[in-house]
């Protein structure tokens, strides 16, 4: 049944990892950000229960059930704000948002 | 599985190109889904069912329902994409990773090719000893393990092994469980690494252990359990059983029950007396009558053999019987709880010599062990090891359900911005007079006026 190592699911986990990285720093749109990151936290995951079963301890997928609940409460939060952003500039480039900026 | 896995590598790494490339963010959304669809796959072949489902439901289910609400309420699915500022993040961005990539994955893919096939995880199972001698001097065992992990000689395994000198073994003695010698002991299980043990005993606690009494082989399978028992036989002589434990978990509403029988020259059968308890718990164990009407559960059983029921829920009265009829035993009010797993172990105690008999039923329960990575795995570690953890999330998710209700209110920001707007005309406005007053100047009109901060034309409505 477990043919297959972990080192395969590593790899593609840090593949995924890259891609999330990738998406961050190259779109502009503010929710395609948020999916980004969500691709990131996935990667994290699949490594996470990769070496759980390495490990052959649960531990790892108790953190794995951790990272999705944060996660959960981070969109809820994030799409809120950015609902709201979007309600007062008609935008959600994130390139319009530098009023932060010194 | 090579080939799914790679199937379902390819589309997960096609999805997540998908989802960074479309324009449109109501197809990245979908294509994310694919995504997590596979690593929900992914979980299920790196054996975490709970997990997978638990991917499938929040991830998959509910955040993403959520990313396509907002998409859609906003009307946001094409918005503006073009990078306005910091163009060379994309390229510099793509490098970087590549350049990532090639150093961590390299290595490791390199590794993987080059390596022996993988071996399964230590897996864990169960061995446990019984002590069902009844008494004496002496009898105390002590059990060892001798994995063929251990540098040891062919020769000193298997028989050798039992004529060896004691200061052969005594340096192979891993893990010792020592158990007391009086009576029968309950034991608890001891967690082994799955695989393949000689399992032997000798006779002695752990600063002195005679030549082992015995010595079997013995394939651990992952996720088993085991028990040694060591009882009288028909000779008198203490003998040892190996058998195997089933601590799957019982068939809902009923409690699985062993019964062995350690009492050495009797064979006994287990017995429900039924609605006769009160009668029964007259009994003690010096004068038991005959029989009263009763149901077999468990047929005669020699010395050393046990057998195996599940019982469904609820109170009994049970008795031990040998194949005279003569009650040895009984067991008033025993409860059956649902999906308990008890083991009960008859034993003769020991007496004075010519004296009647005394039996014991010693009982000790085990739970079963569950499978990795299934809720009920998760769930012993999450609420047993991690409750402080659960509570602060649980905390978070009441904090964070708060605070979106606080930022979608419709004029959460603009009461904020009014807020702040006013703050700073009841500061500017009097300082404005006393820089009039002071340098003598109208800084109100003229070049001055242009200058000022002035209140939002919306705001001054509002007022």
């Amino acid at each position: 049944m477990n043919a297959i190592g972990s080192e395969p699911y590593i790899i593609l986990s840090m593949v995924l990892f890259l891609m999330g990285t990738l998406g961050v720093l190259m779109r502009r749109n503010a929710i395609l950000l948020f999916m980004s990151v969500e691709l990131m936290l996935n990667s994290a995951n699949l490594a996470l229960v990769a070496f759980a079963r390495e490990w052959g301890g649960v531990n790892g997928h108790v953190f794995v059930f951790f990272v999705m609940t944060v996660a959960a409460a981070e969109v809820a939060i994030g799409l809120a704000l950015i609902v709201n952003i979007f309600r007062e500039r008609q935008s959600i480039n994130i390139d319009d948002l530098q009023q932060m900026q010194g | 599985m090579e080939w799914l896995f790679l199937i379902v590598s390819f589309v997960a790494v096609l999805s997540a190109g998908m989802m960074l490339t479309r324009q449109n963010a109501v197809h990245s959304a979908l294509f994310l889904i694919v995504n997590f669809g596979c690593v929900a796959f992914l979980y299920l072949m790196l054996d975490a069912p709970f997990l997978a489902m638990v991917q499938v439901t929040v991830y998959t289910g509910a955040i993403m329902v959520l990313f396509l609400f907002v998409i859609m309420l906003l009307g946001a699915e094409t918005t503006t994409d073009q990078p306005r500022r910091m163009r060379w993040l994309g390229f510099t961005g793509t490098a970087i990773a590549i350049i990532l990539l090639l150093v961590f994955a390299f290595p490791i893919a390199s590794d993987m090719l080059s390596d022996e096939p993988f071996e399964a995880p230590d897996a864990q199972a169960q061995v446990r000893a019984v002590n069902a001698i009844p008494g004496g001097e002496g009898q105390i065992f002590t059990v060892m393990e001798m994995g063929f992990a251990m540098p040891l000689a062919d020769s000193v395994r298997g028989n050798v092994l039992l004529d060896a000198a004691d200061e052969n073994y005594a340096d192979l003695r891993l893990d010792a469980l020592v158990y007391d010698a009086v009576g029968a002991d309950a034991a608890a299980y001891t967690s082994l690494a799955a695989g393949d043990y000689t399992i032997s005993a000798g006779v002695g606690d752990g600063s002195y252990v005679s030549a082992p009494v015995f010595s079997e082989a013995l394939r651990l399978p992952p996720d088993s359990a085991h028990t040694l028992l060591f009882y009288q036989n028909a000779e008198g002589l203490v003998a040892i059983s190996l058998q195997q434990d089933d601590v799957s978990a019982p068939e809902v509403g009923t409690m699985r029950l062993t019964f062995i029988n350690a009492v050495a020259d009797k064979e006994v059968a287990l017995v429900d007396v039924g609605q006769y308890s009160a009668r029964s718990s007259l009994c003690d164990n010096s004068s038991c009558g005959a029989l009263i009407p009763h149901r077999v559960l468990i047929e005669g059983l020699p010395a050393g053999a046990r057998a195996t029921l599940e019982l469904d829920a609820g109170d009994y009265t049970l008795a031990f019987v040998d194949q005279e009829q003569n009650i040895l035993r009984t067991m008033t009010d025993f409860t059956a709880a649902r999906g308990a797993i008890e083991t009960r172990v008859l034993v003769r105690e020991p007496g004075v010599p010519g004296s009647q008999p005394n039996y014991r039923a010693v009982s000790f329960s085990a739970s079963g062990i569950p499978a990795f990575g299934s809720p009920e795995a998760v769930g012993q570690v999450l609420f047993i090891e991690y409750v402080l953890p659960v509570m602060l999330v649980g905390m978070l998710l009441l904090v964070a359900l708060i605070g979106v209700i606080v930022l979608a209110r419709p004029d959460a920001l603009a009461q904020a911005e009014r807020r702040r707007v006013n703050r700073r005309r009841r500061v500017s406005r009097p300082l404005v007079s006393v820089l009039a007053r002071q340098t003598g100047a109208d800084v109100l009109s003229g070049d001055y006026a242009a200058k000022l901060p002035r209140p939002r034309p919306e705001d001054g409505d509002a007022r």
